[in-house]
């Protein structure tokens, strides 16, 4: 099946937004998305965005049976080690289920690797959850390393009234 | 002891430069260090930076014992989560030997989840190793939530050989 794979759009964010809820639902926890199409629009597409995102597309004659030519997203934005530099950190990969097995998901990711490759970025980084076995397949396959499992590494989150509470103690001066 | 924190500027490039050293050479990882000084002047001045810095100074009557007034950072960056929007991680907070136990760590992560907050941000991210006890038990003791032990997220990482082999691969 033909696909392409280019920049997404600002007019692009109601199907992302589609998809992002599809994802969640396939990862067992839609009720934690709480943002909608007119904060992605607002967030990705300002002159210092806080992501960027490709879209994979199909041709009108393979849309979904309701009647969707986007059929995959890839979100991205730019990190920083201070060992290495300049990383790439990518959110959401997702292909929706009739489009998989067809090389979409292996386009969208190679293409955000090409994309940090020529901005200089030297990681590629993304989670994976630890129970998603195709998933961790498919990203070790293509040479990627689980820091988690070889090194220990947990990611930590401060959110909410913790949150509130820690900026609350920041020195004025 | 009085210190003050403040954005990073270009100047203290230098400054952040040797504490990048000085936690890697305590860690014994020096060759693995290779962001330089200039690096980071050019990664974190630009039109879209990189990254972000704040830098904490005292005065100088408290200067290290090498004459440095700059004695700690964190540097963090803008991120995103496609659940809730906007989010801040943080990558590196350091504080000099000499000038732990003053509150001078804890000060520094307020001032990244303050910035974070003014940004528009609802999520402060970070990393800890799971051997590394005393701080695991100091962040949950905060009210952190640990994504990959009660969430399972495992984290993951394509470079060198595999990265270059999967950009040759984009169309």
């Amino acid at each position: 099946m033909n696909f392409k794979v280019r920049a997404a759009r600002k007019e692009d964010c109601k199907d992302i937004s589609r998809m992002i809820m599809e994802l969640a639902v396939y990862e067992k926890m839609p009720e934690q998305v709480k943002i909608s199409n007119e904060e992605l629009e607002r967030d990705g597409f300002s002159p210092n965005p806080f992501f960027q995102c490709l879209i994979a597309e199909v041709s009108d004659e393979n849309m979904t049976t309701d009647g969707y030519t986007v059929v995959g997203y890839a979100l991205y934005f730019y990190t920083y080690s201070t060992w290495e530099g300049r990383s790439v950190f990518m959110e959401d990969l997702y292909v929706m289920p009739d489009f998989r097995g067809k090389g979409i998901g292996k386009g969208l990711l190679a293409k955000v690797a090409q994309v940090g490759v020529e901005k200089q970025c030297v990681r590629l980084q993304f989670s994976v959850l630890e129970w998603n076995k195709p998933s961790l397949d498919f990203y070790i396959a293509k040479g990627a390393v689980d820091l988690t499992a070889k090194e220990g590494w947990h990611n930590l989150r401060f959110y909410g009234q913790a949150l509130d509470q820690l900026a609350k103690e920041a020195p004025n001066n | 002891m009085d210190f003050t924190i403040c954005p990073a500027t270009l100047d203290d490039c230098k400054d952040i430069s040797r504490m990048i050293l000085e936690l890697a050479e305590h860690e014994k990882v020096l060759d693995q260090i290779k962001v330089t000084q200039e690096d980071l002047e050019k990664d974190g001045f630009i039109k879209n930076p990189f990254f972000h810095g704040v830098v904490v100074e005292v005065p100088d009557e408290h200067r290290s014992k090498e004459g440095h007034t700059k004695v700690g950072y964190a540097l963090y960056f803008y991120s995103y989560s496609s659940w809730k929007g906007r989010a801040v991680y943080m990558e590196d907070l350091y504080v000099m030997p000499e000038f732990r136990g003053k509150g001078i760590g804890k000060a520094l992560m307020s001032k990244v989840a303050q910035m974070g907050l003014a940004a528009g941000c609802s999520l402060l991210n970070f990393c800890v190793l799971d051997w590394n006890k005393p701080s695991l038990d100091f962040y949950l003791s905060q009210g952190c939530l640990n994504t990959t032990a009660d969430m399972g997220y495992q984290f993951m990482r394509c470079e060198g050989v595999a990265l270059e082999k999967l950009a040759k691969g984009g169309t």
